[in-house]
């Protein structure tokens, strides 16, 4: 550092310069010489080398590219003299990342470096490990670096960055620590008198528990000590008391390390640790030095997450939101920042929410504070303790601030404001009112979905009707309205205008008049509903108004050959619809009502929200009944599913419904049309689809016949208890879990009948068709068909006919509806004559639990805040799995994808783990968003830890219990005989395929590992 | 763990910047403008924190000191505690403090190296490793002698296991 004069005139002369273009020719001229000199090896001295890396680095700082002479830097490591090795680590550790090559170059020098006896050379190798050490380092440098910190001869110093080092190397590669010889050294290494490695061996701690608590249980007790060490100020030397507090950091470090263990049990420990935490509540003022206060409020703070991870009694509890109800109102802007962003997490303990309303007011306050910072955690605590009681005051500040509030602010306002009026409104023209403001005074940030469902409020809610529309009409009357705006109000005159008939300005024609003085301003997919409006006006206007209908029929023609199709489409089709009298008031009849949906917006939010308020407001979800707004049609009508999880799915399906054409018979059909019919419903044709129509396939199970003919003859399965007079073809239970994972294939075969099944799932409801074909040339006769199903599922299977002509086929179709989650298996008992011979069979009915999931893939975003909210037993349930058939990672993804769980590349840092998502459907649970986290070890493929979680308890349990079903390894090589399940079987057995068919057909592996 | 340290003056040029995740120059400057552009329009006494979620992602904080022309920030996730955060900004300060007798941004802009060392000997790999700002300087100290000593002497590297008996 001394005697660089080069860099010291490299940075001025940088600083000298005007202007970025300047700057950029001096950095090019430098970068120009320093490649020169490093071609010119031999006139190169260390000294020159670390001279012209160390202007590297400041470049790179500056934000220029430096594409060479990284071996140079990297080559200055091995230097013998302590100023260019120094340079050496320093710039490597800046400049490469751990995957580069160079870097894998170095590792013998910086592993002799570690084990050499200078400890100098010790630190700076362990700085560069500890730095950018990656997975190569970890194997081959962890025995080493933990010999060092254990080392008792190596100085606080060296060993302190040992313990860094090592943690680093330990989320590298998590086995470069084998737990069973690491808990015991771990534990003593919490005896540390010397403060400095204390403190790293406890950041050490941390990310060891975090992964595996139990393992480390025995450092609690030391953790626990270390904070009572400090509390006293025992032993503890002045140059580690900040600002009065005994190293706050390592305070607040054990305590971060204590709430990664679940509870703990033993007394004494407890008893010590509460005392402590007593006093760091009671014992902490507000002063007036800042950083005094920082310090002893880091810890405090810390010790309230503590507080509220242990569950402490209710008056500790009622202790902590007193201090925070203190704190929110102080004027240190930190301590209130901190104040609120607690009160938020502390939502989530039960008892307490009542004290925290009493600060409403405050909170409020709060919400325009001068710092954006402090009016979002306002904002989120507001979010998070509304209920029926709070929430007209509540929302109404919301939209009162919406109107000062920044831009960036807006549209996470402007959608909890929605949220909350939805879930807590009192009573409806309430919450009409709300949305109407909302978008009047920030239409720019109201989303679609929040407008869809008012619409879908409206319609639903025969009351609300005449109101909605008068307040529509209301806002028409401004001078400049939101598009958004246009669009409520005219689907809402369009509809319900008619009500208001006998009030002033609110005839047909003056609806229409005003309606259509906003057409010219708005956009292209606005049309089409002030289309449809007017065609709705238009019908409305008793008795006929020639003239209204002469200004729409000009309408009508201009867009006739409108550019756009949909436009184009209804112009024509209501130009001469409106020429058909009765038909013309038929069609164009009221919108039936929504089936019932579960909130888009709901979900959006909680995917946009921050952890901790949502896990707050997910689990008073689950302690109250919701308040939330119920729409009047509440039998969710089959063939359509709950709303998908997804948020830009949702609200498209809604824009679907809500825009199509009001023009077709069809749509009287008070069944909602699925998703799927609904995609092209845009499209020209699309209009024609029955909504909710289930296409039965005419065709019987051909595509099969094939997989039934490869099946071996010879391997006869006789089913279960059945004793049956007829060669069974093929395997029974193979085709049952060949099943489970497709929707259509044979289900059992024998000379003379064959039974195919074909299934269409949709959110919790199912429906197959069996076609059972006589193969024969006789007749069957007798044949019996009966369900025998499992409580949580509702079936009803149509009448087979008694008899079944010789090669005929007949088709019964089954409607399954899945009432709450369980791995139960509904059975088919099925027999039938031929001649003599009475053949019976028990078979299982693929209607498993998988087949009510839905893929969905998340991304971090969307993932880690879920996961996070869920927090444990019995939602979040972990299991460590032994036994499991070996499988590549790849090919696990494949198994999970096949049940339709659906990994999430990328999510999870570490390689070996998988984390996946899916939505579960039922009718108790709704639709559930499910999640599961696989940790693999690569050292042992036959074990792994597993992590499910849902937002239900059995749904999470049985899904767990499923997965683990699909991973456990099968009794391998033995065609012996298989049990079909008589009974519902759990655990399914079947024959894996050859190996060489596993390798690479993922469905045959997967038929192996069922 | 921390993500990264900056310092930033207050016409956002950089003074000092590490990243504890590899991140490409563009990148790292992407966020250093992103930071500061933030940064420039708080007004003063508001707090010291700021969501930073877009710039690093959901769950990352930002605690930064303001003193005379300089910001001094740092960036972690969710297993720091804040106040501890802001607390480990003032160690910082107050140890280059002692390093150049009143520190200001000039010292900063000219040991441009030294500031390494001594924010090594600070934050090691996105962890607090001192916090005792005295242990730091005899750290640097001891860094500053030995470049000095090698430069006068160049022969075999110094042992320094004499050091032990302390």
């Amino acid at each position: 550092m001394t005697g660089m004069r080069g860099l010291s005139v490299f940075i001025s002369d940088i600083r000298n310069c005007q202007n970025k273009e300047a700057e950029r020719l001096r950095v090019d001229k430098e970068l120009g010489n320093i490649r020169t000199c490093f071609k010119n090896e031999k006139v190169l001295t260390p000294y020159k080398k670390k001279k012209y890396v160390w202007k590297m680095l400041y470049i790179h700082m500056l934000g220029y590219d430096v594409d060479f002479g990284h071996m140079e830097a990297v080559s200055l490591i091995s230097a013998p003299k302590y100023p260019e090795k120094q340079v050496g680590y320093i710039v490597t550790s800046c400049l490469l990342n751990e995957n580069h090559d160079f870097l894998k170059l170095a590792i013998n020098t910086v592993r002799n470096d570690i084990i050499g006896r200078n400890e100098t050379f010790q630190c700076l190798a362990l700085t560069l490990v500890g730095n950018i050490g990656g997975r190569d380092f970890a194997e081959s440098l962890a025995p080493d670096v933990q010999k060092l910190l254990i080392s008792s001869s190596c100085r606080p110093l060296v060993r302190k960055k040992a313990a860094l080092c090592l943690l680093r190397l330990f989320r590298k590669n998590p086995d470069a620590i084998n737990v069973d010889g690491w808990a015991d050294r771990m534990t003593q290494l919490l005896d540390e008198r010397d403060l400095g490695v204390l403190t790293s061996s406890t950041s050490l701690l941390v990310a060891l528990v975090s992964n595996n608590h139990e393992a480390y249980s025995s450092c609690l007790p030391k953790c626990v000590k270390i904070l009572e060490r400090l509390a006293r100020n025992q032993d503890v030397p002045q140059e580690y008391t900040y600002y009065g507090i005994p190293s706050p950091w390592l305070q607040v470090k054990a305590m971060r390390a204590l709430q990664y263990f679940p509870t703990i049990e033993d007394p004494s420990t407890r008893k010590s640790l509460f005392e402590v935490l007593q006093r760091i509540l009671m014992g902490t003022d507000v002063v007036k030095n800042v950083n005094k206060n920082n310090a002893s409020h880091a810890v405090l703070f810390e010790a309230l997450s503590l507080v509220i991870h242990l569950d402490a009694e209710k008056e500790m509890m009622s202790q902590c939101v007193a201090l925070l109800g203190k704190f929110i109102s102080v004027r240190e802007p930190n301590i209130r920042y901190l104040g609120l962003e607690n009160m938020t997490r502390m939502l989530m303990v039960t008892d307490v929410q009542d004290v925290i309303k009493k600060h409403q007011s405050q909170i409020i306050t709060s919400l325009k504070d001068p710092d954006i910072s402090i009016r979002r955690r306002a904002l989120d605590l507001l979010y998070g303790m509304c209920d029926v009681s709070n929430a007209k005051d509540i929302v109404e500040e919301l939209l009162q601030y919406l109107s000062t509030a920044e831009f960036s602010m807006r549209e996470e306002l402007s959608l909890k404001a929605a949220i909350l009026a939805e879930k807590f409104a009192p009573d409806l023209s309430w919450y009409v009112d709300v949305i109407l403001q909302l978008i009047d005074k920030a239409g720019d940030f109201v989303s679609d979905d929040i407008w869809f469902r008012v619409v879908q409020f409206v319609t639903n809610n025969e009351d609300l009707q005449p109101y909605a529309a008068s307040k529509a009409r209301e806002y028409l009357d401004k001078i400049a309205i939101h598009e958004t705006m246009v669009k409520v109000s005219a689907y809402i005159l369009g509809e319900y205008g008619h009500l208001l008939a006998r009030q002033p300005g609110c005839s047909a024609s003056e609806l229409f008049s005003i309606l259509h003085e906003k057409l010219p301003t708005v956009s292209t997919p606005t049309i089409p509903i002030l289309l449809s409006t007017y065609a709705k006006l238009l019908m409305h206007a008793q008795p006929r108004d020639p003239e209204l209908e002469k200004k729409v029929w000009a309408v009508f023609k201009k867009y006739e050959s409108c550019i756009d199709v949909e436009i184009q489409q209804r112009a024509v089709e209501y130009f001469e619809l409106s020429k058909k009298g009765a038909a013309f008031m038929d069609v164009l009849a009221e919108m039936p009502k929504f089936p019932e949906r579960q909130s888009s917006l709901i979900k959006k939010a909680e995917i946009v929200e921050d952890t901790a308020d949502q896990s707050a407001i997910k689990l008073r979800a689950q302690q109250q009944p919701s308040n939330a707004l119920v729409v009047a049609n509440p039998q969710p009508v089959s063939g359509a599913p709950p709303p998908l999880k997804i948020p830009s799915q949702e609200p498209q399906s809604v824009a679907r419904s809500i825009s199509q054409p009001n023009g077709t018979s069809s749509n009287l059909d008070p069944q909602a049309p699925s998703p799927d019919l609904l995609s092209d419903l845009l499209g020209p044709l699309a209009i024609e689809a029955a909504p909710g129509a289930v296409s039965t396939d005419q065709h019987g199970p051909s595509g099969t016949g094939g997989h039934a003919d490869e099946v071996d003859g010879s391997a006869i399965v006789p089913v279960g208890e059945q004793t049956n007079n007829v060669e069974v073809i093929g395997n029974i239970a193979e085709r049952f879990h060949a099943l489970c994972l497709k929707d259509s294939g044979v289900l059992y075969e024998d000379p003379y009948i064959q039974i195919g099944i074909k299934a269409e799932w949709r959110g919790h409801h199912g429906r197959l068709v069996l076609f059972l074909g006589n193969k024969s040339t006789s007749p069957l006769t007798s044949v019996q068909a009966l369900i025998l199903p499992p409580a949580h599922l509702k079936l009803e299977l149509s009448p087979v006919p008694d008899t079944i002509p010789p090669r005929a086929q007949v088709q019964s179709p089954l409607e399954v509806m899945n009432i709450r989650p369980s791995r139960d298996v509904a059975v088919l008992d099925f027999s039938y004559k031929l001649g003599t011979i009475v053949v019976g069979a028990k078979l299982r009915i693929p209607a498993v639990i998988n087949k009510f999931l839905q893929p969905l893939q998340l991304t971090t975003e969307e993932f880690f805040p879920q996961w996070r909210a869920l927090s444990g037993p019995p939602l979040k349930l972990q299991e460590v799995v032994r036994g499991v058939r070996p499988l590549a990672l790849p090919e696990m993804a494949n198994l999970f994808n096949s049940f339709r769980v659906t990994i999430c590349p990328g999510l999870d840092p570490n390689p070996n783990n998988l984390v996946a998502s899916t939505t579960f459907y039922s009718d108790t649970t709704g639709a559930m968003l499910c999640l599961a986290r696989i940790e693999t070890d690569p050292a042992d493929r036959t074990q792994l830890r597993m992590t499910v979680g849902s937002g239900d308890p059995t749904l999470t349990f049985e899904l767990k219990e499923f997965i683990k079903e699909q991973l456990i390894v099968m009794p391998m090589g033995s065609r012996a005989l298989v049990p079909a399940a008589a009974a519902p079987a759990p655990a399914a057995v079947a024959q894996p395929p050859s190996p060489a068919a596993l390798a690479d057909d993922p469905g045959a592996m997967l038929a192996g590992l069922l | 763990m921390i993500k990264a340290v900056m310092m930033i003056n207050t016409q956002g040029k950089p003074r000092l910047s590490k990243f504890y995740d590899f991140m490409t120059v563009e990148k790292q400057q992407e966020l250093i403008r992103g930071v500061f552009s933030e940064l420039c329009s708080r007004p003063e006494n508001v707090s010291n924190f700021l969501e930073i979620d877009s710039l690093f992602g959901p769950d990352s904080r930002l605690v930064y000191k303001h003193y005379a022309t300089l910001y001094f920030v740092l960036v972690f996730d969710a297993s720091e505690n804040e106040l501890a955060m802001l607390d480990l900004i003032q160690v910082l300060v107050e140890t280059l403090d002692k390093c150049f007798s009143n520190v200001c941004e000039l010292d900063i802009v000219f040991n441009y190296s030294k500031m390494h060392t001594v924010l090594d000997e600070i934050v090691f790999g996105g962890q607090v490793l001192e916090t005792n700002s005295t242990e730091v300087m005899k750290a640097v100290e001891e860094i500053s002698k030995l470049e000095a000593a090698s430069n006068a002497i160049s022969l075999v590297p110094k042992s320094v296991s004499g050091w032990r008996g302390r």
